[in-house]
This record gives C-alpha cells, structure tokens and sequence, in this order.
C-alpha cells in the first residue's frame, strides 16, 4: 500500500484514502466535433502506459476530495513529487 | 526423551501441562512447545505424506517445519494448519495431525503405486483421457492437508496502526543489536523490534550451554531494551510471537501477533484478541531475520526422526529433549560438531560423518575430536535404513574432483559402504538466509559461492540487513554486524553518527563456510531423494521436468510442486535449485531462485478481516424514516449501503402478493415511498447552468427557477453513465438527484470535470443526500392528499404542472416539493430537512388513511418503473450503452455550444451500428410465464444475441412484462425471439417472446395528471 504525501492535507496518507485518477496533463481537446475519430479516440482511449517516472491524477476520496498530480516510479512505485494543478501551472507559467 | 534440567532451558519443570495429541493424552511443561512435547513422549509420526502416504515424523524446531502440521482445537476455535512447532503449549491443548500418520486412508493404500506416479501423473492420466470430470471430485478431496473450518470462528481479531522510524525483523542477536544502537544512537527515533518466537534471543540460547559469555551478553541487552521500553512505551515496541509475513510499498510491512500459546491476548490497547495484525509503516528496516537450515539429500532421507542438526540443538538445548539415544550428525559444514558437543554435554553419544575431507581443520572439529566425538571425514551418508523410522545409515567415502575451469566441482563415491546403526540422524547442509520479506518489493538476491546461499542485494534504500541473513553465522560477529549497520540506518534517518565500520573476528567456525552442495548424480538418480517433504517431491522428479522441457525454476517449481504448500520450500527450495543445476549442468547464480511473494507464513482469515465482520464488514446507511419501516414489518434491500424497504407484507403475504397489493394502490389511488436514498448534490455559482450543460446531455440554459428536468449523463465514451432530474431553485443554484448507488462516484466525477479541467467556472458542489428526507406520493389521488397537507401551495394542474417544483409547508415543515414521477402516475416528492423525515412520513401515513394510502418498497417502484419503460442505470445499462441504445436520441441536444461530455462519441460510427444491443420490451407468449433476469435471448443458431435486463408481473396488465438488450432490437418490433430458461426440474427451455416498445403501460402518458 503507497503512503501518499496529499498537497492539501500537507501529511502523508495510506493509499485507501485516496482513488487513482489516471494519466495526467491529458487535456480535453478545446473542440472535439473538429477531431478525427482517430485524434478522438486518443484523448479518450490511448495511454503513454509509461516504463519510468508518471505523471498521474489522484484524488484524496477519504480526505479533502482535492484531486491533484502525482509523479510516481512505474518501476519501484516510489512517489518522486506530488504537486496541485495551481502549483504546475504556475510552474509552466514561469 | 526428556532430559535432565540445565540451565539455559526455557522450560519449566514445576509447571506440568496436560494434552491431547491424535485423541492421545500427554503431559509436557510449560515453555514447551506442542511440537517438543511430543519429542519428549517418543512420538514418532506426525503426518501422512500428501502424494505417497509415507508416515512422516517431526523435521524442524520452528517456522521452517514441512510435517508436522495440526487442526488445533475445535469447533468455533478450530485452527487448520498449524505448525507443531509453533504452538506453545497450554493446558488442556487439544490438536489432530492434519493427515492422520495412524489411519489406513486411500493415501496409504495408494503408497505402494507411488513409483508410477511421478510429477504431472494426474494430469497426464486422466486430463488427456477426458475422464477429469470424472475422477476430479475423487481427487480433489485428496488434495490439501487440514479440513477447512464448518463453523464460524469465534475469536475476536484485531488491527493496529503502527508508525515508526525503525522496525527491526528478528530479535536474535543481531536484531537486539541493531535495535540498541539505533536506540542510543538517537534521541527521538522510534523503534519496533518484531520476533516470531515467545523469547527475544534466536539461536543465541544455543550458546548458553557452552558459553558464558553468550548467557551475559543476553541477560544485559535484554534488560536495557526492557529499560527503553518501560521508560518510553513510544520509543521501543517489542513484539514477540508476532511474524512480519509480506513487506508492501513503501516500507509497508504487515506483522501477525498472536499469543504465544494460540490463546486469546490482551494486546496493547487493552483489548483482547485471538491475534493481532500489526500494520507498520515505517522509514527504515533492519532485516536480522536469520536462516533455515537445509537438509542433506541422500535416498530415503524422509524416514521418521531424520531432523535438522540445529533444531536438534535447539530441542536440547532450550526445551530439555531429544528424539534419539543413539545419533549420527551428518552435514557438510561446522554446526554438526557444535550438536555433537552439546549432545556431550548431555552425556549422548553421537558420531560425525562430515562429507569434508580431513585437513584444515576448525577449532570446533578439533574439540569435539579431543573430547571423543568419532568423526567420518570425507564420508556421506548414501542412504538412510529403516522401514518407517531410521535405524542406521549407509555411508561411503567421497571426494570432491574439482574441474576448473568448469564451474561446479563435482563428488565421486569412492570405496566401500559401510552401514552405521543409529535411532536419530540430524543433518546440515548449509544455512538459507531469510531472504523472503526483502524479496516480497523488489529487493533482489545473488548467488554467494562462500556461503552457497542465495543472499539480499547489498545496498537497498532504506534497509540493512544484519546477522545470518547477511551470512554471518558467529553470534558475536553478528552483533557487531548489527551495530556497523545500525549506524548506516541512523545516518540515514539524518542523525549526526560516526559510521565507524568495527571489523567482524571471522572466527572459523563461521557456519557459513559451507561446502559445496553434496549433489552427485549417483544419489539424485536414486527414487525416494526428497526435496520437498511437504508436497513430496524427489530428485527424479526435478529430472523429469527438466527432460520435459521446463527448465526454468519457476516452470520446475509448478511442474513439480517443489515449494508450494503452508511452509513454502523453506528447507526444500534451495536444495532443489542445486538439484536443478546439477542436472542441468548449470551455475546456482544462473538457475536463480524462485520468486519470494507475500505471505511468509499463513495468516488467518480472521486476522485480515480484524473487526470488520457480521455487521461492521461494510457500513450501512439507515434513513431517518427507517425506524417507521421497520415498524411496518418492511423487508429491506441493500442498495449501496442504503437499506431501503423492499416490499411491506401484510397478513403472510409473499413477496409477489405484497407486491402486486402495492402496485395496485398506486395506480389505482395512493401510495407513498421513501426515496431520501436517492443522491443529492447542491450546485451554486454563477455557472451551475452552463455546468449542467456541460455534463447532461440535454439543454439547461432556459431551464426557469421553479422548474425541473430529466437529466441523462454519460462519459466520454458516450456511455451512460448515471440520469436523474435536477431542479432549478434560482438561476446560480441547482440540486441534481443522482440514481443511489451512483452517487458518490458521481459526484467524484464531476468534482474531476471541475478541478481539472473547469476551473474556471464558478461552480461549487456539496453533497446534500444525507441533509434531506423525502417521501414521495403517488397516485390519482396524490393531489387531495396534499391538498389537505400543504394549504399554502396550490396543488391545481393547470398552475403546478408535472416537473415543476414550489417551495411550501408540510404540516408546518417548510419543505421543496418537487411534481415529478418515477411510476407515470401523479406524484409529488416532499423534500424536508432530513431529521423531519419520520414526522413528515408519518403524518402523511395518517392523512393519507382516507385513499388507503399504501407505502411501497424498491421491488414495487421497479415493477412501476417497468412498466412505463423507464431505465435503471446499471441494471439495464451495463456501461456500455449509448443513450441511442436505449432508444433516448430525443435526450440529446444538437445545438449546445459547448462540446457536452460524450457528445464526439456519439458521431463515431461503431456507435451508430444497427448491431449494438438496443433496449427493448419483450413479451412473452404465455404471458403468465415471468422471465429471469439475466436470461439470455438466442439466435436460431443458439448464440446469445441479447439478454434480459429486468422482468417483472405486472399486476395492472395482468401479464408478465421484460426489458431486454436485443442486438439491433429497435428494428425487430413484433418479431418473436426465443429466451433460453433453465428450469429447475424440466431443464433447459426456450421461451418464445414478442419483441415489442419497452412502454407497456399509459403509453401516451394521460395519467400523469391523477384525478382532478
């Protein structure tokens, strides 16, 4: 079971608490009646299915609801960064 | 045999206990454990083997036992499987072999076959031959060891949560150790030191009978760590009986306690239980978790009193018995000499057949020559004599041909057999370092040619290893191990300590220089060479795999069953990777071990499922009116975690006459159902409309405050997701209804949709299902009756038309009262603040008297909901329905702006496939037959093309009524298809049916309105 560090909650918490919420920084395409079937079927269907260091959403269920980035070791399952949406956004904004 | 007292034993002769072992009486003392009990009263056989039915006796002391399994006790504290060794003992103790050594079972009776019936035998025999079927139940009722338990266990066990900086494994020397360096070493860093066994100490009290030193060391570390414990019961946890069984992410580590005895404890927070499971997080682990013995391989080396040397050593020394007058120790490394001179000290004779040759001699070989001991060096032992139990040994002379540069030096018999007498043989052939816990998350192990022993990786993030399982076997080497690898943990944890490595002594009795493994083909090519004693698994059964062509150990492993079963290859597995190798002509380190997963031990169910049983395994939800329901005679339905009523029978009623009495008062005057289950979500902002927009997929923006709406939600998958009706209260405020079960899933999405990727809308969600209680009532008199309750709202048609809502007082309860329906007939939904729900359902109970108000449960709301054709989702949706599936294309909007959730999907043409499962009515032709749900509809070739979904009687039609998911269903109105029933006693059957419109009632919805 992980022991997830939650960026609201600011402790780390048994995974039970919280529910994976897939691949992160898939953004729902601005207008999807312009895409392909195919480009469609990427945003919904396909996943980079990563070897090494991912990206994914989490969200704290038993906790604050609060979803938030978790970038994790497919390989060792070691959580190598947590970070809000704010955080990274503002962090690409810079 | 028990011995004189000395004193390092544990146990206590003025403490007799009485006990029943194979429904024999015995006495043995407290400190004993059943497994030495039955030592000292000469019992010789514990266990019929599981393929051959050999009598086997007792092998080990501890957790490494293959035999000696028991059933503990009886009925509700019936415990299967359980070690011998393990169990303290108790007065009154009652336990049975889990394969009676004494019955003449089919086992027995099949051991005289057992050479024909090598690895794969039955499924070679019988599954080829297409009689599996046949025999399968025969067979099966062979297999396993223990019966399961027929009765409910009636223990308590518990759950702790525990969080540490260090969690020590292994309170042997080099445990205690390492958890005093860590403790003085820092002034804030927790400890918790784990142990399997009733005493701290390990294999130290070995040592107590020859070495002072050893007894001293023992008494002082003790008492400090019982100083640190009683000081600060935050700082040092010591856990004793108690098995760290499976390491998980993240230094997760799950450890089962139980009393020693197998009886009930008071465990730390005061309560008590049968056991304990200990979940530990914690920031480091020391691992001193030590090793198991092997056993030497020679033929018929499972003949009763064949033990490991150490556990010999351990029976002696901590528990005062021994299973032989007349012993041979035979091994290929030091620890044979140090049995033999314990044995001395006890005034038994043993003899030494060490397959080393002379030359190069230890301290310990040289002492134990000096005080007598007969030694054969540079012998084996070829075959052990005797027909159940030994009685002698065949030895021979070998010599060791080493063949540089091949990799593996290999034995050759050489001279004459000679044959020994004896009554107890105990053998060594080398250590096996604990290596399970640090292999269960990805910790690997390398082949070490020193000690012939797979061995931990050296360096792994947050862990050290210390003591046996690192190989080293001195007991005074291993502390200073364990202090040299303290430090490392220390600094790790960032405390300021001088890493100063001490240099270990290398005293030459180092148990683990160990000699190649004793594997030469002319022993493995004999039958009966067992590796694995608990599955009974020889030698030529390895060969026979590896000519079969599965090579690899982990193919070998499941070929042959080397390694399954309650004690997991704990003294067999490594043997069998040498066996492997050398049949394979192939290096340890490239053979590789099999892969080590969690549990290292059996756990109990109980322990896992701690308190959370009967009616804590999951938690129920109770409205507010539930008590009145209750009152009513309700059956309840589990929906989520909901009870919700399920039917109100009267007078011995049925399910079906119940139900078709409740059907009737609602369509023809009044009824009354609680449906606060229902989920409840408040939107507010300044979007909440363009929300609602964006996750429905029908229009919302001119959605008029007072009004209400039938919402249909999907994924992007264009799936259905969930549907429900929302109600504007002004024009930034909603509160949408979801289906019970999906609630909270439901609301989990949309909080994703809003945080992830809207968060710029100014929309805000909480959910309100528990804030609210409502009652809804139904029927053509539904308007009279709220007439009279609720005087300030004017209840006429023609101004509160259906799916709207008006705020109003119920009986002075200001309430939200919401016309829509769920059943096609007039109804109101009365929405009170939930902790009015009983006097408002009551009130209504009372003033509805007049219609012969009737209240009804889930199954009525579903026959209702039928027979109009409104869906549930999740019971004729499966998740892979399209709203067009279920014949709904007038739910979705074509001229939103924004792109709603699922909307690209539906122009996807796999989608818009005539072929999908479409939802339609089914009416069979005998209209009294009412179909199972589940029940497939079959092609004229007999292939599934759709099922029911839901199926019902329908009292005001008086026939049976279906819906179905029917492949391209929507076109084949008024065809027949045929639904195959299993009937209980006629068997299978085919049900002609009628396809037809899923609305079977008021089909142009003129009730809707009720009676004026």
């Amino acid at each position: 079971m992980f022991s997830i560090h939650c960026p609201y909650c600011k402790e780390p918490r048994d995974q039970n608490e919280f529910s994976p919420a897939g691949e992160a920084f898939i953004a729902r395409p601005e207008n999807p009646e312009a895409l392909s079937d195919e480009q469609w079927a990427d945003y919904v269907f396909y996943r980079t299915n990563l070897k090494g260091d991912h990206w994914e959403q989490w969200v704290h269920t038993s906790g604050c609801r609060k979803y938030f980035l978790v970038k994790r070791s497919t390989i060792s399952h070691e959580v190598i960064e947590v970070a809000t949406f704010e955080e990274i956004d503002s962090e690409n904004a810079s | 045999m028990r011995l004189e007292k000395h004193a390092s034993s544990l146990v206590d002769y003025t403490q007799p206990l009485s006990f029943v072992f194979n429904n024999k009486a015995y006495k043995g003392f407290k400190g004993d454990t059943l497994a030495s009990a039955l030592v000292a009263n000469d019992v010789l056989y514990y266990a019929r083997s599981f393929k051959y039915g050999r009598k086997r006796g007792i092998i080990g002391a501890g957790v490494e036992e293959p035999n000696a399994l028991v059933s503990l006790e009886i009925g509700g504290r019936y415990t299967p499987n359980m070690k011998a060794t393990e169990i303290m003992l108790y007065d009154g103790l009652s336990a049975v072999s889990s394969s009676n050594p004494h019955s003449i079972d089919f086992r027995a009776m099949i051991k005289p076959l057992h050479r024909f019936m090598p690895a794969g035998f039955y499924y070679k025999t019988f599954i080829k031959q297409k009689v599996w079927s046949i025999v399968e139940d025969r067979l099966r009722s062979l297999s396993g060891f223990s019966k399961a338990p027929l009765v409910t266990d009636e223990d308590v066990y518990d759950h702790i949560f525990q969080h540490t900086e260090v969690l020590v494994i292994g309170g042997g020397v080099a445990g205690m150790s390492a958890a005093l360096e860590v403790l003085s070493g820092s002034k804030v860093a927790r400890v918790i030191l784990v142990d399997e066994r009733e005493n701290l100490g390990g294999e130290l009290t070995n040592e107590f009978t020859t070495d002072q030193t050893a007894t001293l060391w023992f008494q002082e570390a003790k008492g400090k760590l019982q100083k640190y414990r009683d000081e600060d019961n935050s700082r040092l946890k010591i856990l004793t009986s108690a098995t760290a069984y499976a390491w998980y992410d993240h230094n997760y580590i799950e450890v089962l306690q139980t009393h020693g005895t197998g009886q009930s404890m008071i465990h730390e927070s005061g309560q008590t239980a049968r056991k304990v499971l200990h979940k530990i997080r914690t920031k480091e682990v020391i691992l001193a978790t030590g090793a198991h013995e092997r056993p030497m391989l020679f033929e018929t080396n499972d003949l009763a009193n064949i033990m490991l040397s150490q556990s010999v050593r351990r029976y002696i020394n901590e528990f005062n018995v021994v299973a032989g007058k007349e012993i041979v120790l035979y091994g290929n490394n030091d620890s044979i000499y140090n049995t033999a001179i314990d044995l001395s000290k006890h005034n038994i004779k043993s003899k030494v057949v060490d397959v080393r040759a002379s030359g190069n001699e230890s301290e310990i070989i040289l002492e134990a020559k000096k005080i007598g001991i007969e030694v054969f060096q540079g012998f084996a032992v070829l075959k052990a004599k005797g027909k159940s139990r030994v009685t002698g040994v065949e030895i021979s002379q070998v010599e060791m041909q080493a063949k540089p540069p091949h990799w593996k030096s290999k034995w050759r018999i050489t001279g004459d057999t000679k044959t020994i007498n004896c009554d107890l043989l105990a053998t060594s052939g080398g250590f096996n370092p604990v290596v399970h816990l640090d292999c269960h998350c990805g910790g690997k192990t390398y082949f070490d040619e020193t000690s012939q022993s797979f061995l931990p990786q050296k360096e792994r993030k947050e862990r050290q290893v210390c003591g046996a399982v690192n190989s080293v076997g001195f007991w005074k080497d291993a502390m200073i191990d364990a202090k040299n690898k303290a430090q490392l943990t220390l600094s790790s944890l960032g405390e300021e300590v001088e890493v100063t490595p001490q240099k270990l002594t290398n005293r030459s009795h180092n148990y683990f220089n160990v000699d190649q493994f004793f594997t030469p083909l002319e022993i493995l090519n004999k039958p009966k060479v067992f590796i694995d004693l608990q599955n009974d698994v020889t030698t030529l059964d390895v060969a026979l795999s590896i000519r079969e062509g599965y090579q690899s150990i982990e193919h070998i492993k499941r070929y042959t069953a080397m390694g399954f079963g309650t004690d997991q290859g704990k003294t067999g597995n490594i043997n069998g990777i040498a066996v492997a190798a050398e049949f394979l002509d192939a290096p340890m380190s490239e053979v590789g071990t099999t892969t080590f997963r969690p549990a290292y031990t059996g756990v109990d169910f109980g322990a896992m499922a701690g308190r959370e049983v009967g009616d804590f395994f999951d938690p129920q939800r109770f409205t507010t009116i539930h008590d009145s329901h209750v009152n009513s005679g309700a059956k309840f339905e589990v929906v989520g975690q909901w009870y919700r009523p399920w039917y109100y029978p009267k007078n011995g009623e049925d399910i079906h006459q119940a139900v078709n009495r409740e059907c009737r008062a609602v369509r023809s005057s009044l009824g009354m159902m609680d449906a606060s289950t229902l989920g409840k979500i408040d939107i507010q902002g300044k979007d909440a409309r363009e929300f609602l927009s964006r996750v429905y997929t029908n229009a919302w923006m001119k959605l008029a405050p007072g009004s209400c709406r039938y919402g249909l939600m999907c994924n992007e998958k264009g799936m259905i997701i969930d549907d429900g009706v929302s109600t504007c209260i002004n024009d930034h405020h909603f509160i949408m209804t979801t289906t019970t079960g999906g609630a909270a899933s439901v609301y989990s999405t949309l909080e994703m949709w809003l945080q992830t990727e809207w968060s710029h809308l100014d929309v805000h969600l909480s959910s309100v299902t528990d804030q609210f209680s409502t009652v809804a009532v139904v029927g053509p008199n539904a308007r009279k009756l709220m007439n009279k309750l609720c005087p300030d709202v004017d209840f006429d048609s023609k101004s509160f038309k259906f799916m709207q809502w008006r705020p109003g007082t119920v009986c002075g309860v200001e309430a939200r009262i919401m016309r829509i329906s769920f059943s096609g007939e007039l109804a109101y939904e009365i929405n009170i603040a939930a902790n009015y729900g009983r006097f408002i359902w009551d009130e209504v109970a009372r003033e509805g008297q007049e219609w012969n108000i009737t209240p009804y449960g889930t199954e009525s709301m579903h026959v209702l909901r039928a027979e109009k054709g409104f869906i549930i989702v999740g019971q004729d949706t499966d998740g892979s329905m399209t709203p067009m599936d279920v014949n709904m294309n007038w739910i979705l909007a074509k001229n939103k702006p924004f792109s709603y959730i699922g909307r690209r999907s539906f122009s996807v043409s796999a989608l818009n496939s005539n072929d999908r499962l479409q939802l339609v009515g089914l009416l069979t032709k005998d209209d009294q037959v009412v179909l199972p749900e589940g029940a497939h509809i079959i092609s004229n070739k007999g292939i599934s093309i759709g099922y029911v979904t839901s199926s019902y009687y329908s009292p005001v039609l008086g026939r049976s009524i279906a819906l179905a998911q029917l492949k391209g269903g929507l076109s084949k109105m008024s065809e027949t298809v045929l639904v195959k029933i299993v009937q209980e006693k006629q068997g299978l059957k085919e049900i002609p049916c009628e396809v037809s419109s899923s609305v079977f009632y008021d089909i142009n919805g003129e009730k809707v309105d009720g009676n004026e």
